[in-house]
C-alpha cells in the first residue's frame, strides 16, 4: 500500500468510527514506515475535521462525535511511540477543568478531544476541581486560555469564583476565560466576567482558535 | 370545585379550584381556573416563604415509588474505601456469574433530610459506575433477571392521606432501560455509553432486552396503583439521547408503559428537562400524555408556546430553569411574564417551581407573585394587568 492510500484509510477509519480498521492502519503504517506525524495530521485530523463538518450539518450527533475521538485515541495509541520528542506545534495552550461539586465530563472530554485535533496543547484537570487547583495551574502552566465546564446549576457559581480568584490572584488579564455547559447563558457568562460562553464544542473550539490566531491570520 | 349559591344575585358563583383540582384539569387538557403552578416536595424548603407562596396557590408534588424491589442470588456488602485519593463508599454486588460494584461520592446532609439528597439538593455522585469493561455484563444481567417487583402502594395512599387537596401524588419509576444504562449503569462520563455501544454493541442491547423483560410486571404494578400519573423518570436531553437513539429505544418502551397505563385510565408522564428541540417530532409520536420538565429556553430550546402547538395531544408541565433563578427575582419575573405571553391561552399547561433545584425565598415567592394571578384563559390584558401589579 502506498502512503497515501495508508493516509486515506486512517481518515476513513475515523469517519467510519472504526476501532478495529483504526488500529489495523495505524499498525501497517507505522511498519510500513509511514511518518508518524503525517500519519495524524493527514490521516487522522482530516478524518476527526469531516466528523466535525457532519455533526454541524446535523449528519452526525454528539454520539458519533464521541465515538471518532475515542477511534482516534486508539490510532494515536499505537501510532504515538513512533514520535520522537515533541515537534508538533502548538496552537496554544488550554488549561480545562470540569468544576467543584461536578461530576459531568462528557462535554469537557470532547472539547479537549477537539482542542488536541486543532492543534492546541490541553492541561486536563479532570472532573470535580477545585478552585485553588484551577489557579495553582493557571499560575504554573500559564495557559493561553482556561476553560471551565459545569452541568449542575448549583456548580455554576464556581466558575464566578474562580474568574474572582484569578482577579484577586492578578492572573486574570493573562489568560482569556471560556465557559460552557449545558445550563451556562451568555448572560450568566457575563455576569460572572467570563471572555465567552461556548454555545457548543465547535463553536467553542472556534472561538479559541481565534484568540490564539494573530490578526490577519486565517 | 364547589358550586356556592348566591341567592342575592340567584347565581352560582364557582369557588376557587383546590390545587389538586387546577393540576389535574389542566393535565386532563381541560380548562382550569387559573394556571396551576406546583412545587416538587423535594425541592421545597418548609418555612414561611414556602407556607406564604402555598397559601397563595402553589400546589404540591409528592413522587413516590409504587413498589419494592428484590434481588433474588445476590449479595450485596458496602464499605468504605478510598479511589484515587478520594474516600468513596463502594458497594459490592456479588452474584453466581461474578461480582460487580459501584463507587458514590456523598456530600453532607446524605441520610440526614430526605432520600439520598445532600443539603445542596444534590444526590451522590457514582465515580465508577457498575460497568466497567465487557466483562461486567452478564453480572449485571443476572441482576436485572433475578429482580422481582412487588406492589407496594402504602408509600402512594399515605402521601395521598396527607397531601389531600393541596397537590398531586404521583408514582416515581425507574428510567427506562436505555436510560438506565446511559445515566446509571454505564454512565455517560467521557462518552463510555456511546463508547460502549459502538465498541460492545450485542452486549449493551442484550442488556437492554433483559431489563426491558424485566420491567413489564412493574408497568402493570404502576397501572394498577392509587395514583393518577406516573412518571417515568428519564432525563431526555436531545444532545445525550439523538433521534436514532430515541426512535430505537425509548419510543418503543414508552408504548408499552403508556399501553399498561392507559388501560387503567392513567396518565404517562416522562421527564424531557434538556434540548429536546431535535426530538421535537419523533416525542409528538409518542403516546406520552404529560411532557414533564421540559425547560424553556435559555436552558431548554423548545420554546414552551411552540412545544404545546406541536404536541396538543399533550400537556406540558414546564420546569422553571436554574439558569434562569441564578440571575435573581428580576430575571425571574421577565422569564415568567415571557413565559406567560408565548402560551396563548395557558392551557394544557402546568409550572413546576423547579424540576432540579432548591430556590430560593426570593425567587420563590417572586415566581408565585406572577403565577397567583393568572387567570385562564390568559389575555395580554391579564399579563399586563400582573406586569403593573408587580411594579
Amino acid at each position: 500500500m502506498v502512503r497515501e492510500n495508508y493516509l486515506a484509510s486512517l481518515k476513513k477509519s475515523i469517519i467510519n468510527l472504526d476501532f478495529k480498521a483504526v488500529v489495523e492502519v495505524a499498525k501497517e503504517a507505522m511498519d510500513a514506515g509511514v511518518d508518524p506525524h503525517t500519519a495524524i495530521t493527514d490521516g487522522m485530523v482530516p478524518g476527526m475535521t469531516i466528523v466535525g463538518e457532519k455533526f454541524e450539518s446535523g449528519e452526525y450527533f454528539l454520539s458519533e462525535l464521541v465515538v471518532a475521538g475515542e477511534v482516534m485515541k486508539e490510532g494515536l495509541e499505537i501510532i504515538n511511540p513512533y514520535i520522537k520528542g515533541d515537534s508538533a506545534k502548538r496552537l496554544g495552550k488550554v488549561v480545562i477543568a470540569t468544576v467543584e461539586g461536578d461530576n459531568h465530563d462528557l462535554g469537557k472530554n470532547i472539547v479537549t478531544t477537539l482542542l488536541g485535533v486543532h492543534g492546541f496543547e490541553v492541561v486536563d484537570l479532570g472532573k470535580d476541581v477545585p478552585t485553588d487547583k484551577i489557579i495553582a495551574a493557571v499560575k504554573e502552566r500559564k495557559p493561553d486560555i482556561l476553560g471551565l465546564s459545569a452541568l449542575l446549576t448549583v456548580t455554576m457559581p464556581k466558575m464566578g469564583e474562580a474568574i474572582d480568584t484569578l482577579k484577586a490572584a492578578d492572573l486574570r488579564e493573562r489568560v482569556k476565560v471560556i465557559v460552557g455547559g449545558s445550563p451556562v447563558t451568555p448572560e450568566f457568562a457575563e455576569s460572572i466576567g467570563a471572555d465567552h460562553c461556548a454555545v457548543n464544542a465547535l463553536e467553542g473550539i472556534k472561538k479559541c482558535t481565534e484568540w490564539v490566531t494573530p490578526r490577519g491570520v486565517s | 370545585m364547589h358550586g356556592v349559591g348566591d341567592s342575592t344575585r340567584g347565581e352560582l358563583i364557582m369557588a376557587e379550584m383546590t390545587r389538586h383540582e387546577r393540576i389535574m384539569t389542566a393535565t386532563h387538557k381541560k380548562r382550569a381556573d387559573k394556571l396551576p403552578f406546583f412545587h416538587y416536595w423535594r425541592h421545597s424548603q418548609i418555612g414561611w416563604a414556602e407556607r406564604e407562596c402555598r397559601n397563595r396557590g402553589m400546589g404540591m408534588c409528592w413522587e413516590r415509588p409504587p413498589y419494592i424491589s428484590k434481588m433474588h442470588g445476590v449479595k450485596s456488602s458496602e464499605t468504605q474505601v478510598v479511589s484515587s485519593g478520594t474516600v468513596v463508599l463502594r458497594r459490592t454486588y456479588s452474584t453466581p456469574v461474578g461480582s460487580i460494584y459501584l463507587d458514590e461520592k456523598r456530600e453532607p446532609g446524605i441520610e440526614r433530610w430526605h432520600e439520598l439528597r445532600s443539603w445542596r439538593d444534590v444526590l451522590p455522585w457514582q465515580t465508577d459506575r457498575l460497568i466497567k469493561g465487557p466483562e461486567d455484563y452478564k453480572v449485571l444481567k443476572y441482576m436485572v433477571e433475578n429482580t422481582e417487583y412487588t406492589p407496594y402502594y402504602f408509600p402512594i395512599e399515605q402521601a395521598m392521606d396527607w397531601l389531600g387537596d393541596d397537590g398531586v401524588v404521583i408514582d416515581n419509576m425507574p428510567h427506562s432501560p436505555m436510560q438506565m444504562l446511559m445515566i446509571n449503569w454505564i454512565g455517560s462520563e467521557g462518552g463510555r455509553f456511546f463508547i460502549h455501544h459502538a465498541k460492545y454493541p450485542d452486549l449493551v442491547e442484550d442488556l437492554y432486552r433483559a431489563i426491558s423483560k424485566s420491567y413489564e410486571p412493574l408497568y402493570e404494578i404502576a397501572a394498577k396503583s392509587p395514583a393518577p400519573i406516573a412518571l417515568c423518570g428519564d432525563n431526555i436531553d436531545g444532545v445525550l439521547v439523538n433521534p436514532k437513539l430515541f426512535q430505537k429505544y425509548f419510543m418503543p418502551e414508552y408504548e408499552k408503559q403508556a399501553r399498561a397505563l392507559h388501560e387503567h385510565a392513567k396518565l404517562m408522564a416522562v421527564h424531557m428537562d434538556g434540548r429536546v428541540g431535535i426530538l421535537k417530532d419523533l416525542i409528538a409520536k409518542t403516546p406520552i400524555d404529560i411532557v414533564e420538565g421540559l425547560h424553556s429556553p435559555p436552558m431548554g430550546d423548545l420554546p414552551i408556546g411552540e412545544a404545546l402547538s406541536l404536541w396538543k395531544d399533550k400537556v406540558v408541565w414546564t420546569g422553571f430553569p436554574g439558569s434562569v433563578y441564578s440571575l435573581g427575582p428580576e430575571a425571574v419575573k421577565k422569564h415568567a411574564l415571557n413565559l406567560l405571553r408565548e402560551v396563548g391561552s395557558g392551557d394544557r399547561l402546568v409550572v413546576e417551581m423547579s424540576t432540579e433545584n432548591l430556590v430560593s425565598n426570593e425567587n420563590l415567592l417572586m415566581l408565585t407573585s406572577v403565577l397567583e394571578n393568572a387567570d385562564l384563559p390568559l389575555t395580554k390584558e391579564k399579563i399586563d394587568r400582573i406586569e403593573r401589579s408587580l411594579g
